[in-house]
């Protein structure tokens, strides 16, 4: 997703002379071309991501649109008072762009994941948050972020190679109808449901929703599939409390709809503190393909 | 000489007296009165005989909100019985740390320490990105503050992106909340450890406004391509004997007695 960022933000700030990209030292190999581009637009802030936030909103103040750069947890959870303080409650035009949310940066280990990035910036007035699912909609959805004049986090995964192609963005969307099993989705986890959900030997059971956009208004149809099939399951690489699945309940409970079965996979945190890739993290905490059909296969 | 310049010493007594008065009506010693006493001399000088109209003000030292709404009145940015009025109350703009709804001359509000001076960079920088250069940037830290990581991380970056668009300003007046400075962390406001940092370094008397002035102006003519401070040497609770250069001064409150020799006090100024 890191390749079709760069592209897309050089495309971008050809035409938006008020782009500025700020980088806290990250960007070898890929944003060469945008330094070139961009000139004085294009600021390596350093090591130093407090700084970099803070900043961005004076330049916010200035009339520019910064946008600022680094590994998730280093422009989220490592610089959360300057962005709510400088960023959120003054409203200031902030695009944080945070690469692998969840457990993208695998062996490097804990402090490179983060999984409470969506509900701590939910959390935060003014903000949006986008989790892409696949590397096509990151295109439009920089286009809308651009438009926008709120902070915005966009979370970026690897966004491996899957079958499953879709262009252009909408913020809730149907993948795939079926009748027996209501499914939503957050961001990147889609490339380890597409996976399970292929593997399924029952067609037309499930009703599966992707969701790239917080927080999002329901869908009438997405509220239909879950009345009629009572059955829902909710899959984000995220903890536990204050993103999708928070989000789907309140939903849930404030509209008085009842479920017969309900399942949340989510990221679990560290269970036997090993090191290992993606997979290895995603199946500690029950993320991992089999489980995910297991699940829906019980469910249905 | 406009009426305003020509009493220029006077408004050292008068917008203390307002300052202490509106402190005395809050009946606590929230308002910080030691720091907005420490400061208050040289928001004077830069804000009302320093800055152009087109040039910002951050306070990064957020607890002296008190200070900078008084010469914000002054200069007409806020008005005068709005602030009696409804300085502390429920439901004010102003309250103990500056508000984030008077952008055009607040345009950050602090009050957590070591933000200012990042936002101060990076408006600086932006002014020069948009062909804005001539603006200059101030901010106002306190020298406790410095013991924040995220100040020296804007310096670097003022340094790197050769900001000499930006003055900033450190209320040396040597206390922090618990203790000495110098006990505490050391002199984070040491001109050599700026010196270090790549800003161009000056040291006055934050109680003398001919030198602040010198020292401002001189900064104003130099272009070297390096990020100004103005260490400015100060003694927090100012005018008020009892409590000058003592911890004490943010935590009395401007009630009885204390208020009354306060108000003698500062007239002898």
């Amino acid at each position: 997703m890191r390749y079709t960022f760069a592209k897309t933000l050089l495309e971008l700030a050809k035409k938006d002379k008020r782009i500025v990209l700020m980088t806290g030292d990250l960007g070898a190999h890929l944003f060469e071309p945008l330094r070139e581009v961009l000139k004085e637009r294009f600021i390596n802030t350093g090591v130093a991501e407090h700084n970099m936030v803070t900043a961005a909103a004076g330049l916010a103040y200035a009339g520019l649109k910064p946008w600022i750069y680094s590994i998730a947890p280093f422009v989220t959870i490592k610089v959360l008072e300057e962005i709510r303080n400088d960023v959120s409650i003054p409203n200031n035009n902030v695009k944080i762009v945070g690469l692998g949310g969840g457990y993208d940066y695998a062996i490097a280990g804990p402090t490179h994941h983060i999984l409470q990035d969506v509900s701590m910036i939910l959390s935060l007035q003014n903000f949006k948050v986008y989790a892409p699912g696949f590397s096509e909609g990151i295109e439009e959805i920089m286009k809308k972020m651009n438009r926008e004049k709120n902070p915005s986090y966009l979370r970026l995964a690897k966004a491996e190679k899957t079958d499953f192609k879709i262009a252009g963005f909408v913020p809730v969307r149907r993948l795939v109808k079926g009748t027996g099993l209501t499914v939503i989705v957050l961001g990147s986890m889609i490339n380890r449901v597409m996976p399970a959900y292929s593997e399924l030997t029952i067609s037309g059971a499930v009703d599966l929703w992707l969701v790239t956009e917080m927080p999002f208004e329901f869908p009438k149809e997405l509220v239909v599939s879950i009345e009629k099939t009572k059955k829902l399951v909710v899959i984000e690489e995220h903890v536990k409390i204050g993103a999708l699945g928070s989000y789907i309940a309140d939903f849930l409970l404030q509209r008085r709809i009842e479920l017969k079965k309900y399942a949340h996979l989510y990221a679990k945190g560290y269970i036997s503190y090993r090191y290992g890739s993606r997979d290895f993290y995603l199946k500690e905490s029950g993320l991992d393909r089999n489980t995910i059909k297991k699940t829906l296969k019980k469910l249905i | 000489m406009s009426k305003l310049k020509a009493n220029k010493a006077d408004l050292r007594v008068s917008l203390r007296k307002k300052m202490i008065t509106l402190a005395a009506k809050t009946s606590t010693h929230y308002p910080h009165i030691g720091s907005c006493l420490s400061c208050i001399d040289i928001l004077i000088q830069v804000m009302i005989y320093e800055m152009s109209p087109a040039d910002k003000f951050i306070l990064s030292k957020g607890h002296a909100a008190l200070a900078l709404y008084v010469v914000l009145s002054r200069l007409g940015k806020i008005p005068k019985k709005v602030l009696e009025k409804t300085y502390f109350q429920e439901g004010t703009q102003f309250g103990l740390h500056t508000p984030s709804s008077l952008k055009e001359d607040i345009p950050l509000a602090t009050g957590s320490l070591g933000h200012g001076l990042s936002f101060a960079a990076g408006l600086a920088k932006g002014y020069e990105l948009t062909g804005k250069d001539t603006r200059y940037v101030y901010c106002m830290m306190s020298d406790g503050e410095c013991n924040e990581g995220a100040v020296w991380e804007a310096a670097q970056f003022a340094s790197a992106n050769r900001l000499d668009n930006l003055i900033a300003i450190i209320d040396r007046n040597r206390l922090q909340a618990f203790g000495a400075t110098g006990e505490v962390l050391g002199d984070a406001a040491s001109p050599a450890k700026w010196r270090a940092f790549g800003f161009d370094t000056a040291v006055c008397d934050g109680h003398n406004l001919a030198e602040i002035a010198a020292e401002v102006k001189k900064f104003k003519k130099i272009k070297n391509n390096k990020p100004h401070i103005l260490i400015c040497n100060t003694i927090r609770g100012k005018g008020i004997k009892a409590i000058e250069n003592r911890i004490e001064s943010n935590y009395t409150a401007m009630v009885g007695k204390t208020l009354d020799q306060a108000l003698k006090d500062i007239g002898k100024l």
